[in-house]
């Protein structure tokens, strides 16, 4: 991976000074690429998917079902299971709301989830539609597979859906989702993964994961913000009933009756955001010419200078495992005797450097301990560097002090 | 006394001229860390829900009254700071002018300080919130004492 001629494909880090992004878990940066392919949307084929068939609806269309193509590829999934939707959390949602529950059902998360992992199920459990049980991980956070299972077997028939995030977003650790898909098939259930922290990080493949449904987003893997994409199997999509009814999603309509379309389409009601389709196809070509292996030991490399920087300083508690390298790119700080927020101002004030500090949309893993201050996360993407992580660490160990 | 740009109480023309002086954001920061420390906080039994400001990202509580000579007397205390810092300025803004003047006085005092435009929006509006609110307290104290 030459990292200086990838650098330069991004407007922000070609600036005279660029800041030093490390926000990556919220959103990454975009390339041109991507920007260019939004505006070229708009400036050159404004129109709709699927509908006109001028030349430039006949443009679109194909773009739309090129991108879909090329999506699919990127996970090992043929098109016809690949649903363009907003964002990770709308994936979620399609699949807490499309699913036809029965009395009793339960649904397992894990005890570290992003709220857009969680609502949908405290949502479900508050109407009484299902029973929401959260999985203890390990002290560390490691997930507990034994604890897993016997959650599962405690379940019993019972077990509807399990849902869990391939990688955390609080501390960037991993969960072996092919044991357990293995697990919660034995169990008759479905699972819903997660991958918002891991398709944009690594080699994923939804053979290998064996998951029935994969929800990521684009705006944390170089693409447009409002994109996302679930993907399903052929029998799990089936089984959604699609949450936005509307145009394009049905064959036909009539006083008494409709017909949804046999395609993902059906889960796509309405005027799609073809810029933002568009930008996800140039993105998707960008990572598709990278080895994402590579780009996940990029990560993991800069981890650890990050991890054994700030981690050896006393009052710093790392969220997680000690060892960077299973956190892929994320390190989340408790800080003692600081203002987590005060800590983000001064690193961006005084090094440029941007950081998340707060909840991480985790709050609950938060509240279970107690902990009302939040934390301070750093999380890279594959253009960072090496002299940006040792600039972090030597800022955050200065402003750490000017605050104490 | 219309309060503004160019025409501010006399110890907060102090605090700004400091301020002005220093042309490196981290030291700019860690003079409103000195100020923060200065300061006299609100004790903590004190804290209460009629106290606290919503808003602010971190706790923060503010205290309103009269000083022995009627003029306008805020305490504050923040788990923050950088708000806790804010809070120190705001006192040597408004503590002692009349109630009336306190309760229009511009929050853009802050701008001055070469801070306001690099505070995230949340601790910003966190800290006008805190202003907002201290200057309804003002509002109602100048009309108490009417």
């Amino acid at each position: 991976m030459d990292l200086q001629a990838l650098r330069e494909q991004f407007p922000t880090l070609r600036a005279d000074e660029p800041l030093t992004y490390l926000d990556n878990a919220c959103v990454t940066l975009r390339p041109d690429s991507v920007i260019d392919a939004i505006r070229d949307y708009y400036t050159k084929q404004p129109a709709c998917a699927g509908r006109s068939p001028h030349r430039w609806g006949t443009a679109v269309t194909q773009m739309v079902s090129r991108t879909r193509r090329k999506v699919g590829a990127f996970i090992g999934a043929q098109p016809s299971g690949v649903v363009f939707m907003r964002n990770t959390t709308e994936a979620i949602n399609q699949v807490a709301s499309g699913i036809d529950w029965r009395d009793g059902d339960i649904v397992l998360t894990s005890d570290r989830e992003h709220n857009s992992n969680l609502v949908p199920w405290l949502q479900l459990e508050r109407r009484g539609v299902i029973e929401h049980r959260p999985v203890p991980s390990l002290s560390d956070n490691s997930f507990d597979i034994e604890a897993f299972a016997n959650a599962c077997a405690d379940a019993g028939d019972r077990l509807r859906l399990v849902s869990l995030p391939q990688v955390g977003n609080l501390d960037g650790v991993e969960i072996p989702i092919r044991e357990v898909a293995a697990i919660t098939h034995d169990h008759g259930a479905r699972l819903l993964v997660d991958g918002a922290q891991s398709v944009p990080h690594m080699p994923v493949d939804v053979k290998n994961l064996d998951c029935d449904w994969l929800a990521f987003s684009m705006h944390k893997m170089l693409g447009p913000s409002g994109m996302g994409i679930l993907w399903g199997s052929d029998d799990a999509l089936d089984e959604l009933e699609p949450r936005t009814a509307g145009g394009e999603a049905v064959v036909d309509t009539s006083f008494s009756g409709f017909e949804f379309r046999a395609g993902p389409e059906r889960f796509e009601g309405g005027i799609g955001n073809y810029a933002g389709i568009a930008g996800t196809e140039a993105s998707i070509d960008l990572l598709s010419g990278l080895d994402m292996g590579e780009v996940r030991e990029h990560e993991q490399r800069l981890n650890r200078i990050i991890g054994d920087g700030v981690g050896g300083i006393s009052g710093i508690d790392v969220i997680g495992p000690q060892d960077a390298a299973a956190r892929g790119g994320v390190t989340d700080v408790l800080v003692d005797g600081c203002d987590v927020h005060d800590l983000a101002i001064l690193l961006d004030e005084a090094g440029g450097i941007l950081v998340r500090s707060g909840f991480h949309c985790v709050n609950s893993w938060f509240n279970e301990r107690g902990l009302d201050e939040g934390s301070l996360r750093s999380s890279l993407y594959l253009y960072n560097t090496e002299a940006e992580c040792r600039h972090f660490v030597d800022t955050f160990t200065e402003v750490v002090n000017a605050i104490r | 006394m219309d309060w503004g740009e160019g025409n501010w109480p006399a110890s907060l023309q102090e605090v700004i001229d400091e301020f002005s002086d220093v042309f490196d954001a981290m030291e700019r920061y860690e003079m409103l860390f000195d100020f923060a420390s200065e300061c006299t906080p609100l004790p903590m039994e004190e804290w209460s829900d009629d106290t606290r400001v919503h808003g602010c990202q971190s706790e923060a509580h503010v205290l309103c009254s009269l000083d022995e000579q009627g003029g306008f007397l805020m305490i504050g205390s923040a788990d923050a700071q950088i708000v806790q810092g804010l809070m120190a300025v705001a006192q040597k803004a408004i503590n002692g002018l009349p109630p009336e003047e306190v309760s229009t006085f511009p929050v853009t005092f802050t701008r001055e300080l070469g801070l306001h435009d690099s505070l995230s929006p949340n601790r910003a509006n966190g800290f006008l919130n805190m202003f907002t609110r201290v200057r309804q307290e003002a509002r109602k104290l100048a009309q108490g004492a009417a």
